[in-house]
């Protein structure tokens, strides 16, 4: 189950700022003020405004307050254990473990040593940097300021990372080996990443338009986002509030390309097909899909055909959409985000929408909520995620009655 | 099949891949640990690290685009390889879409996320090549190594320093248990970049040339080595179906974190405890440790306090064996390595002396020494992090025949 949502996002860091703002399809993305990159004008994306409890306390030591992404990660948590009001006693924390996701981690280290080795050579590495260059180092910083003793995990599943961190906590808590799994992702806005599209054709001249004939590549965005999970026994015997049902996932691996996904959308069908069958749920039954949609032509053009393929007519009834058009790709932590906003949809009885989408695609001849959300009926959701590489993962989300 | 106590299927070795600075083959790694060879050397700076010589990948696999690839990753690609030849693992006795990949890499992508990082600042975005920035992030490994053999089920990635190849041990269990797919390659592999090994060295990780010990009083750092690991798993009737005979059996996994490294020792006996547990045995029926202890005195403590917390009296306590104090600090492969050790040991019966180990720092526990001998039964695997990730793997030799 899931009891507690933590988010740090362009689009609002508490909860309901940050579901009002996707309600209305506002769209974050625009210049950047806090980030740069070599050969790129105009800069564009959606950046995070941490307000001050979302501080790094004392006794955190300096190398860890030069992480963005643990900033974020850790924010991220801190509000999803205070949602969740989990109150947990010594014993209980040693059974709680963290899964976090994330498709590069904190890379400003990296980019500070290359412009110090541009000076100085090998005299610039510094000591500090072989615990900063480890990722594990955000996880462990999470973990250490929550208090955790469990399992605590660093998965990189690329774009998918939000996702898997998702269904690998699912997996500890069914298994029996935690009770409480804090999971998510965190990515922030990375030079090589950034510059690494716009080399290869994938950056939007503007912004991203996912699903719309004139789409013309990705935006990004940074945050986090934390769901706290928990077998429904524990919930309900602490009186718990219930956003969401973790009700099973699938996944897939496409092995067709280094970058590029599937064009049949075979991989991304699989892991649909294998999320609906976990939990005996047919395509029909889903009220809202959480599309990955990053507004590059090659991939929605992929998971247009996926979405066909597993829902066949359905397709037409059931709500799409794509936050991204919003928030910008937060990459590893887009489908950890998405999952929140997943269980708000669930909870509020709403959908979000997909910005900018004025021209739809003439494949995608469904219901991709355009402009603005909406009162909807929702009871199941199904949470869609990909990644270069072509690791496809996809989390169904029910609404605990 | 006769499943495990609790109902779980067993899950098994199938087949086995080593590439390292003492062998690239199992038996081959046993004569070398067994009669105390080590492979540290000194290295240009001083220092110990073990290299292996003369690694052409051309020798293991022919997979496209290989070139391209760092070190790590043709490292992991081809111990793969071995596994999955050593399997029998063919295409027909195991389709792509039930084979997955679960790898062990921390800092497998480092060193080419810091050459494109460097690159942008030296030559430009626009003299970039942009086919290094998907390999740059910390998945790219294990996406390689998954798109050279088409594993279409899954490609997961556990970045937890040197505890990450018993987590993805770990991982790959459930994954198979739960039938996500018939076969599961688990792999680690380890090759610093110049950059890495600057840091650590200018963290004063390092013993001097010449003063690598484990477990000794006068312990005064550890020293790299670059190795890769990989083993197929699957369910003992899938492999009994094909007609191989399995090697091993995983019985139990569990890992917990240290919140500060004073706790590293309680957590590591927690992991412990919690690997015992699911393998349904007792410490008393454990004959063989292989611990991860590295030559970090701190470490070493704490995995020594650990153990004789969980095996208790000295008198009836199996043998500790260190790999690392014959490979060195194999990180990313040295949970594999280890696991490895303990599996050639319980089925030769053989036990590989710590080398250099004249005044152990710790006493309590049965350290290795020539000469001694292991009878057939369950062994115990146990990893720590600078992190505080700590992780231990039961495994037994004897269910396998």
């Amino acid at each position: 189950m899931i009891t507690g949502c933590g988010v740090v996002t362009a689009a609002g860091n508490d909860l309901s700022s940050f579901w009002g703002a996707l309600l209305s399809g506002t769209c974050f993305i625009g210049p950047l003020k806090h980030f740069s990159a070599p050969g790129i004008e105009p800069i564009l994306g959606a950046e995070v405004e941490l307000d001050a409890r979302d501080g790094l306390p004392a006794e955190v030591d300096t190398d860890a307050r030069r992480s963005r992404a643990g900033q974020l990660a850790l924010a991220a948590s801190r509000r999803a254990l205070s949602d969740a009001a989990l109150r947990h006693s010594a014993e209980e924390l040693e059974r709680t473990g963290l899964a976090l996701g994330t498709t590069l981690g904190e890379e400003r280290q990296v980019g500070d040593l290359s412009e110090r080795w541009a000076g100085s050579g090998p005299s610039s590495v510094d000591p500090g940097f072989y615990l900063r260059s480890d990722n594990h180092h955000l996880a462990s910083l999470v973990a250490a300021q929550c208090g955790l003793g469990g399992s605590v995990q660093l998965c990189a599943a690329a774009c998918s990372s939000g996702n898997a961190s998702m269904a690998s906590a699912y997996d500890l808590i069914s298994s029996g080996a935690a009770d409480t799994m804090i999971a998510g992702g965190v990515d922030t806005l990375t030079r090589s990443i950034y510059c690494g599209f716009q080399r290869m054709g994938a950056l939007s001249k503007g912004i991203c338009r996912p699903f719309d004939r004139r789409r013309d590549g990705v935006s990004f965005g940074e945050g986090a986002g934390m769901v706290v999970l928990e077998e429904l026994e524990q919930a309900t015997r602490r009186g718990a509030r219930i956003y969401a049902e973790v009700a099973g996932y699938g996944m897939s691996n496409d092995a067709h390309h280094v970058t590029a996904p599937d064009p049949s959308g075979d991989g991304f069908a699989r892991a649909m097909t294998q999320a609906l069958s976990s939990t005996g749920l047919s395509p029909a039954s889903i009220d809202y899909v959480s599309a990955h949609g990053t507004g590059t032509q090659y991939n929605d053009a992929a998971e247009i055909r996926a979405m066909k393929t597993v829902f066949g007519e359905c397709a037409k009834q059931v709500p799409m959409s794509s936050i991204k058009s919003m928030i910008g790709h937060t990459n590893g932590a887009a489908s950890a985000i998405e999952a929140v906003a997943c269980a708000l949809a669930l909870t509020r009885q709403a959908v979000p929408p997909t910005a900018n989408l004025t021209e739809p695609d003439p494949d995608c001849d469904w219901d991709c909520v355009p402009g603005k959300g909406r009162e909807a009926r929702v009871e199941r959701c199904l949470n869609l995620a990909a990644g270069f590489g072509g690791f496809n993962v996809c989390v169904v989300l029910t609404r605990f009655a | 099949m006769t499943p495990l106590p609790g109902g779980r299927p067993p899950i098994v070795i199938s087949g086995v891949g080593v590439i390292t600075a003492l062998g690239d083959d199992l038996d081959a790694l046993r004569e070398a640990l067994c009669s105390g060879r080590r492979a540290v050397v000194a290295s240009a700076d001083g220092a110990g690290e073990a290299r292996i010589p003369d690694f052409d990948s051309a020798r293991y696999a022919t997979i496209r685009g290989m070139r391209m690839y760092n070190r790590t990753t043709r490292l992991g690609i081809c111990a793969t390889k071995l596994a999955l030849v050593d399997a029998a693992m063919e295409a027909d006795s195991c389709p792509s879409e039930e084979l997955g990949v679960v790898t062990a890499s921390t800092s497998g992508h480092l060193g080419t996320l810091i050459e494109y990082d460097r690159s942008l600042v030296a030559v430009g975005l626009q003299r970039t090549n942009p086919a290094w920035m998907p390999l740059a992030i910390p998945s790219a490994p294990g996406a390689m190594i998954a798109l050279s053999f088409g594993a279409k089920a899954f490609s997961m990635t556990l970045s937890q320093g040197a505890a990450s190849s018993l987590d993805a041990l770990g991982l790959g269990m459930r994954l198979i248990e739960s039938r996500r797919a018939r076969a599961c390659v688990v792999v680690g592999a380890f090759s610093p970049c110049p950059e890495l090994s600057l840091a650590a060295s200018r963290a004063g990780m390092f013993a001097p040339a010449g003063e690598f010990r484990v477990f000794d009083r006068r312990s005064r750092g550890t020293a790299f080595g670059e190795a890769a690991a990989a083993v197929v798993l699957e369910r003992l009737d899938d492999c009994q179906h094909r007609g191989k005979t399995p090697m091993a059996v995983l019985r139990g996994y569990g890992s917990a974190f240290a919140t500060r490294p004073s706790e590293l020792s309680a957590a590591l006996a927690r992991a412990g405890r919690a690997a015992l547990r699911m393998a349904t045995l007792g410490s008393a029926d454990i004959r063989l440790v292989s611990s991860g202890a590295n030559g970090l005195p701190e470490r070493d403590r704490s995995e020594a306090r650990a153990l004789v917390a969980l095996l208790g009296d000295a008198a009836a306590q199996p043998p500790v064996v260190a790999a690392k104090a014959s490979l060195g600090e194999c990180v990313d492969a040295s949970g594999l390595l280890q696991m490895l050790v303990a599996l050639f040991a319980l089925r030769s019966g053989a036990v590989p002396p710590i080398p250099a180990l004249d005044e152990p720092d710790v006493p309590g526990l049965r350290y290795a020494r020539p000469h001694m001998t292991v009878d057939d039964g369950h062994a115990l695997a146990t990893a720590t992090s600078s992190t505080g990730a700590c992780s231990a793997l039961v495994l037994s030799a004897r269910h396998a025949a």
